[in-house]
């Protein structure tokens, strides 16, 4: 059996093993039940990190594999979860990202070798600055959206004064979740912006025009301008609570919207 | 006294269930009572004692040497405490044997508690164990009680939410703003008036970390004493609406007969404060706060009500952890009284072994009068295989004993008498227990006699 095989195997067992554990852990209240699954989680993350290097050298300027593009947005998802995890000590985001990682996962090995040839044209380090900014940035509002989630049950509780039941007990202070928000816009939103302007320019040097109406561009730039909006709000005007959980929500929900419409269109940035 | 297999725990006690205040302040046995000359001392009916009193308790949990041991530990606590027995009897449970365990478990883990998981009655028993030692009333038995009693504790607090929430109304108002703010290092509390419960609040934000704490009251004077024990700063009411801002928390509790912070005052607040979050608890009546501030966007309001049901569901999450702690109590009273019925097997074990050595002792002796003078190093390596034939001999003879022991439903007397015949025990008793003494497997003859020519 390949190393890769091997790799793709060990991940998909540690990324299953922590989700149970964690999942078991948290409805049952057990936190070395949680801390042994997030332990786990961590080694199919280092795992999924050495496949990714290691396919790397499979990969071409001139082609892309989708599957391993998938395995790279689904790393993205959880690196950053790891990162909240690491600075603000808050674990519950691993409930939903690890299962999230490892579907993810398992659907990328499922489309493993399904290679798009990119024209000759396309093939430049623009491709690697465009597609790995807004796939960070899709992390990161994703981070923000599980933290939003979370933020609106649990303040919907203590505002209207009904009693924390079971696991929620258990969770951090809403001013925890506020921060993922920050963190999330705060640095989100600049590599949203780096993911665009870095397309727009691509499109000006490849084909003579930045902007050809694609309906994707026109959707991130939707997304950006909701985004500026949000970004502006929180870091000059001390926006935070209901209101940026909220944003942050609808940010990722269009965002999703804006990538499953790829894989319908046929548009220049379909990988359909 | 009758040997330890024969001893069985007793409690006799009152607590806060079988008798008001005032009846447990009559009995109450408070540490002067245990000087060097203890009130419940050791006698032929006890043969181990230890007493724990509390607000809310006072029990004695003994091991007795007799079926008279309650009889005489009562009197005693009432002669302790200069009332009869006759005054004391009405109020006292006496408990034995596994409901005394199961009880004593109860107690150690707050299930037992007028506030169910509270943690200061662990601290309490410790106190009533090192009490017990220091006069030397705890033994081989209640030396084991209470260590297990602990490990239940502590697995009751670690395994069960039992002590998860606040069951005090300032304790669940500081627990509320924890799920607000999280760590409360970087947060200012606002006292507005100067109650009592408010002060109790803001002793416990203190513990928690707060930063700062400002007062606020009609009299200066009264807001400037208050500040001093908190280490804060005072100012008068009248500047509420311009240090408002300055609060993360605010505990109100002034005899005001109106409002004191209506959506007014938060609209500009909030303004300052750039929308931060504000937790506002509410604990005068008639009521300080207007209740509509609760519709801003970060603004959470709480007032007495709110607290106290707050608290009544706390106290009923409490009683279903409770429930779960039942099954901790019933494992772990299992696991003591096989241990306190295997102590009745102990002196068979002792002589089964004690007569494996004394056959593969007697046995060397005839060999070694064949073999003449042998050196030390031979006599060790002899010495230590043997020992080592003994107890490999004997290991699974003595597992199997101690599994069918306890499996026997009564006292264990039929599976004692059965090891006893087998291994020939009665014969042998008297010839085991003088080499016990020598110490050492056995003596080798050629030592013996160098000993005697040194001598």
């Amino acid at each position: 059996m390949m190393t890769s095989e091997l790799l793709a195997i060990l991940t998909v067992c540690l990324y299953a093993l922590g989700a149970v554990c964690i999942l078991a852990g948290t409805l049952a209240r057990r936190k070395s039940v949680c801390a042994g699954g997030e332990m786990l989680a961590l080694c199919g993350f280092i795992a999924h990190t050495v496949s990714l290097g290691l396919g790397l050298g499979q990969q071409y300027l001139g082609s892309f594999d989708r599957g391993y593009l998938l395995q790279v947005l689904s790393w993205c998802l959880l690196a950053v979860v790891f990162l909240i995890w690491w600075r603000l000590k808050l674990a519950i985001l691993l409930l939903f990202a690890v299962p999230i990682t490892l579907a993810l996962y398992v659907f990328s090995l499922h489309m493993a070798g399904s290679i798009r040839q990119l024209p000759m044209s396309m093939a430049r380090p623009f491709f690697l600055l465009h597609i790995g900014t807004l796939f960070s940035s899709l992390a990161f509002m994703s981070a923000g959206f599980g933290a939003g989630i979370v933020f609106l049950i649990l303040e919907n509780k203590i505002k209207n004064k009904q009693p924390l039941s079971g696991f929620q007990r258990d969770l951090p202070a809403l001013a925890t979740f506020d921060k993922v928000n920050k963190i999330s816009v705060f640095l989100g939103f600049p590599l949203f912006t780096i993911g665009i302007v870095s397309g727009f320019i691509w499109a000006e040097i490849v084909w003579g025009r930045s902007f050809s109406g694609d309906p994707k561009e026109i959707v991130s730039l939707g997304i950006l301008a909701l985004y500026a909006v949000f970004f502006h709000q929180r870091m000059a005007l001390g926006w935070q609570g209901k209101k940026t959980a909220a944003m942050a929500i609808l940010i990722f929900v269009v965002s999703l919207f804006s990538l499953y419409a790829n894989t319908i269109l046929n548009t220049h940035h379909s990988f359909a | 006294m009758p040997p330890i297999m024969d001893r069985q725990i007793y409690t006799v006690g009152l607590n806060h269930k079988t008798a008001s205040v005032e009846i447990r302040e009559r009995f109450a046995l408070s540490a002067p009572c245990f000087s060097e000359e203890s009130a419940i001392p050791l006698s032929q009916d006890i043969a181990e004692v230890a007493v724990l009193s509390t607000c809310n308790r006072v029990e004695i949990t003994a091991v007795g040497a007799s079926a008279n041991a309650p009889e005489t530990l009562l009197n005693a606590w009432a002669a302790a405490c200069r009332h009869t027995v006759e005054e004391l009897k009405p109020y006292v449970y006496v408990l034995s044997g596994a409901e005394a365990v199961t009880h004593f478990f109860h107690v150690a883990s707050s299930l037992d508690s007028m506030i169910l998981g509270e943690p200061q009655i662990l601290g309490q028993m410790k106190s009533a164990y090192r009490r017990a030692v220091s006069l030397k009333t705890s033994r081989v038995i209640l030396n084991r009680l209470f260590h297990r009693a602990f490990t239940v504790a502590k697995r009751v607090r670690t395994e069960t939410g039992i002590a998860s929430s606040a069951v005090s109304i300032s304790y669940a108002a500081v627990e509320l703003a924890r799920r607000i703010f999280g760590d409360m290092r970087a947060y200012t509390a606002m006292l507005i008036g100067a109650g009592d419960m408010a002060e109790l609040a803001a002793t416990h934000l203190l513990h928690a970390g707060i930063a700062q704490v400002l007062v606020a009251n009609r009299t200066l004077e009264h807001a400037r004493i208050l500040a001093g024990r908190f280490n804060g700063e005072a100012f008068e009411l009248t500047a509420l609406s311009s240090r408002l801002h300055e609060a993360d928390i605010v505990i109100s509790s002034t005899g005001a007969p109106g409002l004191v912070i209506t959506p007014e005052h938060i609209r500009n607040v909030m303004k300052k404060r750039k929308n931060r979050p504000m937790f506002f608890i509410d604990i005068a009546v008639p009521r300080d706060i207007d209740p509509a501030i609760n519709k801003f966007d970060n603004v959470y309001l709480y007032d007495i009500d709110d607290l106290k049901e707050v608290v009544e569901t706390n106290m009923g999450q409490r009683r279903e952890e409770a429930h779960k702690a039942q099954s901790i109590i019933e494992e772990e009273c299992g696991l003591f009284l096989e241990w306190l019925n295997s102590l009745a097997l102990q002196p068979t074990i002792v002589s089964i072994v004690e007569r494996g050595r004394q056959i593969a002792r007697d046995e060397f002796l005839k060999t070694a009068k064949r073999l003449g003078n042998l050196d030390q190093n031979t006599y060790d390596a002899v010495q230590d295989m043997l020992e080592a034939v003994v107890k490999k001999m004997n290991h699974d003879p003595i597992v199997f004993l101690k599994q069918q022991y306890a499996l026997e439903k009564d006292s264990g007397e039929r599976c004692i008498d059965y090891a006893q015949r087998m291994f020939n025990l009665n014969k042998d008793r008297k010839k085991s227990r003088m080499h016990r003494r020598t110490g050492c497997f056995f003596t080798p003859p050629a030592l013996t006699a160098r000993n005697k020519e040194s001598a």
